[in-house]
């Protein structure tokens, strides 16, 4: 039995497929560039030739993320922070914190042994503490995204960012530019910023071990090293965490398809 | 026949004026870079040119702006706040409230009949409502922020900028292009934007007339219009309204020497 998990963000399209509730196939990335339905198609594509099937085998298919209400082709839809919730978990079974750092939202939530939301903080109203703010400061401090961790690592002496918002430490990291702070050191104060926007969020969930980091940044091992940091604690980072949110989702919709399969109903798209 | 100047040294631009006999003879506007030390004596030797004075002529130099510690070579240093409220008597005598919207920060400030703070509100935590938030959504039009002024008269369908954040705010600007709307409802859906945070802040001030709007985004006309409608007021706004800071630093020099006589 094939569920897929397709998780709708506002910078990446991300999915999986799942057997039996019990084993990823597949997993697969398309950035959005504002289109998710298109991105969500791909995806789709995507995961079927990673696993050598027709996109007809997927029995159930469960949306999550932004755009999740925005893709037709689906099933059920659940909300991203039950969807990562869920998912890290599903992952990592030891884990009781989630903190989710997206491109446009973050979030904090404390989880059950089974991966029920107990509770969460969010916040996307601003892109203080959001992926995007990693995004722009690579683009202006002309390094590319994916050499930003590495030579994050290399840093000495962090440069602390005062300015909450992303506008405006824009200003201060090229003042630091300007005043020959070595590039490490910025790149770091970056990270650093980032990790005590999420610690916010963190602490007023409350903070239980294990802790774990999904989403996109998790790939950056100066992230993860930077909310170690901030947090005192180890971080969970499991390689498949950027995809937490589309394991969830294939998750819940795999119980749901179990349920139905159990009692039939119609299928019904509704919120879990 | 005493000459004062007031240097306001802000987030994007450095300004001068030189104050004699009560009248503005001389003053200076340029972008600051990183080496404010030496834009803030640009903006005294630019300011001595224009209005055709020397250095030695100067009997008081006062910084004020966020970056008032780097005019070195000057005698006194005040806050902007209380610069803003006394050039701002100094131009319209009647001014109770001032509201002051810079490069990266915005202040609503209460003052007294003397243009004396009686109390004040800002933001400086976040670029909403900014001169820095219409920089980057002018940006993302595809304008140069000096250029947008008179651009949004005409405006009849105003789009909702729903985002709060410039960096968000950017992006929905983005989404209004792709989607064909007429730049200038997406212009005035931006400075309804930063209207309605700089009405927020005067509301906790106290809303009183005159209202006198200063600082770099004053200099923007269709954003003086629409906090002229949203506030159902008469709002002031000097050919000299950038210079507002400058102008009370200069005023502040010349008390200080006043009251100290030499």
């Amino acid at each position: 039995m094939i569920t897929c998990g397709l998780d709708l963000g506002a910078g990446s399209t991300k999915g999986v497929l799942l057997e039996d509730g019990r084993r990823i196939v597949a997993t697969a990335l398309a950035p959005t560039r504002g289109h998710a339905v298109d991105a969500g198609r791909t995806v789709l594509e995507l995961l079927a030739e990673e696993a050598n099937l027709f996109p007809g085998d997927i029995e159930y298919l469960c949306t999550t993320g932004g755009a999740r209400y925005a893709f037709p082709d689906r099933h059920l839809q659940v909300s991203d922070i039950t969807a990562s919730a869920r998912g890290a978990v599903f992952l990592r079974p030891g884990v009781r914190h989630v903190v989710d750092i997206g491109s446009q939202s973050s979030r904090a939530m404390s989880v059950s042994e089974t991966g029920r939301v107990l509770r969460f903080k969010m916040n996307e109203k601003c892109a203080a503490g959001a992926g995007r703010f990693v995004d722009r400061c690579a683009k202006y401090l002309q390094v590319p995204l994916d050499e930003m961790a590495p030579k994050a690592l290399a840093s000495t002496k962090p440069k602390i960012i005062s300015s909450v918002c992303a506008v405006l430490a824009e200003t201060e990291i090229i003042n630091n530019v300007a005043e020959d702070v070595p590039l490490p050191d910025i790149l770091m104060g970056v990270f650093l910023s980032l990790a005590q926007r999420a610690y916010v969020l963190m602490r007023n969930v409350g903070i239980q071990p294990d802790v774990a980091l999904v989403g996109g940044l998790v790939r950056s091992e100066a992230m993860v090293r930077a909310l170690e940091r901030t947090v005192g604690a180890p971080i969970v980072a499991d390689p498949q965490a950027p995809h937490a949110a589309a394991i969830g989702a294939a998750v819940l919709g795999h119980s749901r398809l179990q349920k139905l399969s159990q009692r039939p109903t119609p299928l019904a798209a509704a919120e879990v | 026949m005493t000459l004062v100047a007031g240097v306001d040294i802000g987030s994007t631009t450095a300004k001068c004026a030189l104050i004699e006999d009560g009248k503005v003879v001389g003053r200076s506007l340029n972008p600051v870079g990183v080496e404010l030390v030496k834009d803030a004596e640009r903006a005294l030797a630019l300011a001595l040119s224009d209005s055709g004075r020397e250095r030695r002529d100067v009997r008081a130099v006062t910084g004020t702006g966020y970056g008032r510690f780097k005019v070195t070579f000057g005698q006194f240093t005040v806050t902007e706040i209380g610069c803003h409220a006394k050039g701002a008597h100094f131009l319209f005598p009647a001014t109770r409230v001032v509201l002051d919207i810079g490069g990266q920060d915005t202040k609503a400030i209460k003052v007294d009949a003397n243009g004396v703070v009686i109390d004040f509100a800002m933001n400086d935590k976040c670029a909403a409502g900014t001169g820095r938030f219409l920089d980057v959504c002018a940006g993302a039009l595809g304008y140069d922020v000096s250029e947008i002024g008179p651009l949004s008269l005409g405006a009849r369908r105003p789009v909702k900028v729903t985002n709060t954040c410039t960096v968000f705010a950017e992006s929905e600007v983005s989404s209004y292009v792709a989607r064909g709307k007429d730049p200038k409802d997406i212009l005035a859906g931006l400075y309804g934007s930063i209207v309605s945070r700089s009405l927020s802040l005067l509301q906790r001030v106290g809303v009183e007339p005159e209202v006198t709007f200063t600082g770099g985004v004053s200099r923007n006309e269709g954003m003086v219009r629409t906090l002229r409608a949203r506030l159902g007021l008469p709002v002031n706004v000097s050919p000299l309204s950038q210079f507002v800071g400058a102008i009370g630093a200069a005023l502040y020099g010349l008390e200080r020497l006043e009251a100290v006589p030499a």
